[in-house]
């Protein structure tokens, strides 16, 4: 029997709050393609400012953001952009960069904390005039938070030095800043400062910080305007947006400044988990809201039989056959479901590890 | 001089319906979900109610009619040299930004319009084309036809013709997409049921923020296998979103509320296009006006043309499109009143009723 549900898939599961309904229900709207939605307009100033950028748009999904901005950095054809292989543009955006945009990827490996190195980065660089047999690389893409590395943060100073280094060779610099402000808060540093060396950034409305829909992206004014026609073509130019976007000003407004929360839960629970027998969290690793959970050899502990416990508990983890276990915190998850949680795992843990003490 | 605007009569589009009370609470106390984590429950809820509506399988919310006709066609032709017949004057051809080619690939092979919004079926057959017949040719997959023809002034296609397009497209091992943006609109127009009209149709995109006004977005329908495959692409486009609920909340109102009042659109475009048809200098086709949209002919005056008219209307408040050099479009919705009618008709008879010199 399920007595409660907590719900750690992932920071994008928040739902609106009252005020952001409220906001909702009485957004001032018009049609945002025949001419511009006033509240879409103050939101996307609103973004540009904090990031100290020229201008800004708003879009459906992160996916739609990344793919764009990689889409219109890469507008000539047979371009390469340059990425971690372990990016979420690499790989959970569906390879749109290239079944779509015809852009042609080149991995570099992700380091535990996130970020490429930076040798590396330079040597992927690739010229036609170097080699007929290359294509030309024209983008390097971050991310910041890195999310398949544990919700790691990017420092201001590492950007700098890729945003360096792509200057020097003509190329742009794009950071997927889905998760950018938990960097921010996390690093104690303005968004604005972490991105200044970026070209185009996009920064996800829809998960810690709780709106229903969205993302931003940022960048010049000649970027966004060649951002706003492909958003177009892509099926992204919607209506009446001021409805979603209104929602979007209260989560900045209420919910930026709870992020530090979802740090401080995410620790506790990771701190919990990492003292039960079995169950090891690197925790020094765990910079923000996300922790990865591995199980050591030898425990009688596997991802799958947690899964199933957690799942009987009424927490929910995303489904998979990954031996690690993902989990999020985000403004909805109280201290009360953290301990919640520890509780259900000790038992589990007990449980499978002792099985004749049952 | 400016003249100080009295009232604004906005008659560019059916789009720029803003959302209802109803609407606006609808939205705030909607149930919601991570769509793309899971299902959204009112997202649920609507796709079951169009597909319904439109007598097919499954359905799916996407945010604009330019993402559902895009997502219909890649998934249609989604194999490599791929070619999809479509009218010369359709909006998948002319307003979509090319995106079938330029993102999915797929290369257009168009037929005249007709006045009426078809295109000629023989002309459709002729224009079939497989490598195996010349190795010179791409391989046609799909035939789109647009109900209600919005170029052709909101043209109804007749039930019948739908059908022989349907068989065509099977006598060749084809598929037919519909993009039904204004499907409401020739459902009410025809007094027919949209799953009638639609029958022979693989898919269909039916927008939801134009004449029955939700805020935003479109849904396409078809089989559960195209519908799941049209999930995977949304997802890639960058449409996959999250609390959608919110949106779907309002066009559960508009589909309840909005599709009877079509008619009355309709019938305010009659009256609008027979009050303009009585204007000398201006020339209406009252007889094609079927739906809610009206081609306004002006006087072929090169010192005065669409684009100036246009101007000189929004000076008065009256916000229209210029069509061609000198054509003007008007497209009612449910958010024009009989007064707002008569206030734009007042004010084309006053730019129009004086001679080119006595103009302000």
């Amino acid at each position: 029997m399920v007595v409660r549900s907590v719900d750690l898939r992932s920071d994008t599961v928040t739902r609106p709050t009252d005020a952001m309904r409220e906001a909702m229900a009485s957004a001032e709207v018009d049609d945002d393609i025949l001419g511009y939605d006033p509240t879409a307009r103050h939101l996307e100033e609103e973004m540009a400012k904090m990031m100290g950028k020229e201008a800004a748009l708003f879009v459906p999904s992160g996916t739609m953001a990344n793919l764009i901005c990689v889409m219109v950095h890469c507008e000539v054809r047979g371009s390469e952009v340059i990425l971690g292989d372990n990016s979420h543009i690499h790989v959970y955006e569906n390879g749109g960069i290239s079944t779509i945009g015809g852009v042609h990827p080149k991995t570099i490996k992700n380091e535990e904390d996130g970020t490429m190195d930076l040798e590396a980065i330079e040597a992927a660089i690739r010229d036609p005039k170097g080699s007929t047999f290359y294509p030309s690389t024209r983008l390097i893409c971050l991310e910041n938070t890195h999310a398949n590395s544990g919700g790691r943060c990017l420092s201001a100073e590492y950007t700098d030095s890729v945003g360096e280094i792509a200057k020097r060779h003509g190329l742009k610099l794009h950071i997927d800043g889905a998760r950018l402000f938990n960097a921010s808060i996390a690093l104690g540093v303005p968004v604005n400062r972490l991105v200044e060396a970026a070209d185009s950034v996009s920064v996800c409305l829809s998960k810690g910080l709780g709106a229903p829909v969205g993302t931003v992206i940022v960048g010049s004014s000649g970027f966004i305007e060649k951002a706003k026609r492909l958003r177009k073509t892509l099926g992204g130019g919607m209506r009446q947006i001021g409805v979603l976007c209104a929602a979007a000003l209260v989560a900045l407004q209420e919910n930026l400044p709870k992020l530090q929360f979802d740090h401080k839960k995410a620790k506790l629970l990771a701190e919990g988990l990492n003292q039960m027998k079995g169950i090891r969290i690197n925790v020094a690793a765990v910079e923000t809201n996300m922790i990865f959970m591995d199980m050591e050899d030898g425990s009688r502990l596997t991802a799958e039989k947690l899964r199933k416990c957690l799942t009987e508990c009424g927490i929910l983890v995303l489904p998979g056959n990954s031996p690690r276990i993902r989990m999020v915190v985000h403004h909805q998850i109280t201290t009360s479901d953290v301990h919640y949680t520890l509780s259900c795992l000790q038992q589990a843990v007990q449980m499978i590890q002792e099985p004749s003490l049952n | 001089m400016v003249t100080p605007v009295i009232r604004t009569v906005d008659l560019r589009s059916d789009t720029v319906t803003k959302p209802t009370e109803s609407m606006r609470s609808a939205m705030a106390n909607a149930e919601v979900d991570d769509d793309v984590l899971g299902s959204d429950p009112t997202a649920v809820l609507l796709e079951r109610e169009v597909a319904e509506i439109a007598g097919k399988e499954a359905a799916m919310f996407v945010p604009s009619g330019t993402m559902g006709n895009l997502i219909s066609v890649l998934v249609h032709c989604d194999e490599r040299g791929s070619e999809v017949i479509l009218g010369d004057d359709s909006h998948i051809h002319i307003y979509e930004n090319g995106g079938v080619s330029s993102l999915g690939g797929v290369h257009p092979r168009t037929v005249k319009n007709e006045e009426d919004g078809t295109m000629e079926i023989s002309s459709i057959e002729a224009a079939m084309r497989s490598p195996k017949g010349d190795l010179h040719y791409p391989v046609t997959k799909l035939i789109c036809l647009e109900n209600t023809q919005a170029n052709c002034g909101g043209k109804c296609l007749p039930i019948e013709y739908i059908d022989k397009v349907g068989e065509l497209a099977k006598k060749h091992g084809l598929k037919l997409h519909i993009d039904g943006a204004r499907i409401f609109n020739a459902s009410v127009a025809l007094g027919v049921p949209v799953k009638r009209i639609v029958q022979a149709a693989d898919s269909v995109s039916i927008c939801l923020s134009k004449g029955i006004g939700a805020p935003v977005g479109s849904v396409i329908v078809g089989s559960k296998s195209f519908i799941t495959k049209a999930r995977w692409l949304r997802k890639t486009l960058g449409g996959g979103m999250r609390q959608i609920g919110v949106l779907c909340a309002a066009a559960l109102v508009a589909l309840r509320d909005n599709v009877a009042k079509l008619d009355d659109d309709h019938k305010k475009a009659k009256i609008l296009a027979e009050g303009l048809n009585r204007i000398e200098r201006l020339r209406v086709n009252v007889a094609a006006v079927e739906t809610n949209i009206i081609y306004v002919d002006l006087p072929k005056d090169p010192k005065f043309g669409a684009e100036d008219a246009c101007k000189s209307l929004e000076v008065l408040g009256v916000l229209v499109i210029p069509q061609t050099t000198f054509r003007i479009r008007i497209v009612l919705h449910h958010q024009i009143s009989d007064s707002d009618l008569e206030y734009a008709l007042s004010c084309f008879e006053k730019l129009f009723s004086s001679v080119p010199e006595e103009k302000v």
